[in-house]
């Protein structure tokens, strides 16, 4: 469905690439957790997928297509099989839930019936029946990101992306959030949600793809993740660092100790 | 996408960006009144030179006592080079120019003078002796003038060739002058309407830019986005066209007919039929002119 060959996405000559010779596929009706810290190159490579992007080396493919040979005219089409959402939910403020969804559908030109048939349907895949009418400021976070992802899936695309789609919720609304691409997964749908929401990853027991500074650090069929690490300085104090690639499968060694209360998930 | 859909956007982008787009109206609108202006008074010199080019003659006046001319070197013009003149006339060579000629005498020259400067105190100290003798010529197409004053200009007994449209020229040229200011005002504020249209798009695809970005997001095609912001930049324009092409009318009918065509009855005016034929040009300019630069701010200013 997504397949990269050693793409390779330069910003600025004399800063590191944004990609540094990625080479991964992602299968039709996968869920992809796409992890790493801030700059490691997560929007990169959405940006790649949804051809906001043109990588400056390899060939990125979606749905088949060489994306970097698509001409711009055909740009609106690869999208139309894309959704996307987002961690700011980006709802039409003035628009209610029901016309929202309906949006995505009128702008690719679907006939008033397919909408007024086909929306309420969406809303009932990911739990608004009912709140049709609701302006999205009368709405939860966890509800704004519900009609967003409605939205998103408007139009039946095969890949849904996820761009922190849980950062602005609690973790308990954000449950509610990863059973409904669970859901829309389960459908069919590839899912590649980058995230850095450890707690998510760690419970989903889905593939991850862990990018750092621009590379592929691993990719597990069934993965988990650890963003960052509570360690005891020798002088007792604890202070909470960001987990390297030197600390899976090894203990910590030298001045520093990992904390006695990781989770058992985190260590070997 | 539906021309419903496309509607409503375009009804939403004008409401949220009314004072720009009252603007753009009002600024399309004076450009277009001067552009219109223009025009009219160009149809107006048209008109003139129709109806007065049949009345003009061409005058052919003929040597008093003492004139200057060489030609008048004999003294006042004599029985047979009137006859010469008037041989030469009505010959083959120059019939075909000519539509129709008289003779006006002396006494018959005093009697137009009086009735053209009724009102003059000048009537009363001239003489037929002092008002020259003249053939007038009205000739098939005004324009040949230069034949007619080749042949009889050097002939004997004729004093002088006068063309009485160089008169109507006079007039003429200050209707030009007045027209080549308007068309000037046009081509400035014409100007500013345009650059007003770009910004007006522009800030409308600025308060709109959380929309385009999910239409574009979710493969709404180039064409469907930029869309309503051209029809947007349409409308505006097209009611300032409407606006000009109506306050045209309007002068027309009631400066034109109403004023003017009453006090000089003589003169063939300009009315709101050539308003109706130059307004649809301001509308078609407006929409051009408005949808072109929309079409280029957006390219400029919207990520599609």
């Amino acid at each position: 469905m997504i397949r990269f060959e050693n793409v390779t996405m330069v910003y600025d000559q004399k800063s590191r690439p944004g990609l540094d010779d990625i080479s991964i596929e992602i299968d039709r009706g996968d869920f992809a957790f796409l992890v790493g810290p801030s700059g490691s190159g997560k929007s990169t490579f959405l940006g790649l997928v949804l051809r906001e992007l043109v990588a400056t080396g390899g060939a990125v493919h979606v749905a088949g297509q060489n994306v970097a040979r698509i001409p711009s005219w055909r740009v609106p089409k690869l999208r139309r099989g894309i959704g996307v959402v987002f961690q700011d939910f980006r709802l039409l403020e003035q628009k209610n839930v029901f016309d929202n969804v309906a949006f995505a559908m009128q702008v690719i030109g679907e006939s008033r019936s397919a909408i007024r048939e086909h929306v309420p349907e969406v809303l009932k895949m990911v739990g608004l029946e009912g709140k049709e009418k609701r302006k999205p400021h009368e709405l939860s976070g966890g509800e704004k990101q519900r009609v967003a992802i409605a939205r998103a899936i408007a139009n039946r695309p095969a890949i849904l992306l996820a761009d922190e789609p849980t950062g602005n919720l609690d973790p308990a609304t954000s449950v509610g959030i990863m059973n409904v691409l669970d859901r829309i997964n389960q459908n069919g749908t590839t899912v590649l949600m980058a995230t850095h929401d450890d707690g998510i990853v760690n419970s989903m027991r889905r593939r991850v793809i862990e990018l750092s500074e621009g590379k592929i650090l691993r990719d597990e069929k069934v993965g988990e993740y650890t963003s960052m690490i509570p360690v005891i300085n020798q002088d007792g104090t604890r202070e909470l660092r960001v987990a390297g690639p030197g600390d899976r499968g090894k203990a910590a060694s030298g001045s520093q100790a990992f904390a006695p209360f990781d989770t058992e998930d985190d260590m070997p | 996408m539906r021309f419903g859909f496309v509607l409503s956007e375009v009804g939403y982008g004008l409401r949220r960006n009314l004072s720009m787009v009252v603007s753009v109206i009002l600024v399309t609108f004076v450009s277009l009144t001067f552009v219109g202006a223009a025009a009219l008074l160009q149809m107006q010199i048209t008109q003139m030179k129709g109806y007065w080019y049949d009345k003009v003659q061409v005058a052919i006046f003929l040597c008093g006592e003492d004139y200057g001319q060489t030609t008048c070197a004999d003294g006042s013009i004599t029985d047979p080079q009137r006859t010469d003149i008037q041989a030469m006339l009505e010959s083959a060579a120059v019939k075909p120019y000519v539509a129709d000629f008289e003779y006006e005498s002396k006494a018959q020259a005093l009697i137009h003078f009086r009735e053209q400067f009724e009102n003059s105190a000048i009537v009363d100290t001239v003489t037929a002796d002092q008002l020259p003798e003249s053939f007038r010529v009205s000739l098939v197409d005004p324009e040949k003038y230069d034949v007619i004053n080749e042949l009889f200009s050097s002939m004997k007994g004729v004093d002088v060739v006068i063309d009485q449209r160089d008169l109507l020229e006079k007039i003429f040229s200050i209707i030009n002058i007045a027209s080549v200011v308007a068309i000037g005002i046009a081509a400035v504020m014409i100007v500013c309407a345009v650059l007003l249209v770009g910004t007006t798009i522009r800030l409308s695809a600025f308060t709109r830019r959380r929309e385009t970005g999910i239409m574009r997001l979710v493969g709404a095609s180039k064409a469907s986005i930029q869309l309503p912001f051209v029809v947007e930049g349409i409308i505006a324009g097209l009611l300032g066209a409407l606006l000009a092409s109506g306050v045209l009318w309007g002068l027309a009918r009631f400066f034109i007919d109403g004023k003017l065509a009453k006090e000089y009855p003589d003169t063939a005016f300009i009315s709101t039929g050539e308003v109706l034929m130059v307004a649809p040009w301001l509308i078609l300019l407006s929409v051009v002119l408005a949808g072109v630069s929309s079409i280029v701010t957006l390219r400029r200013y919207l990520k599609v």
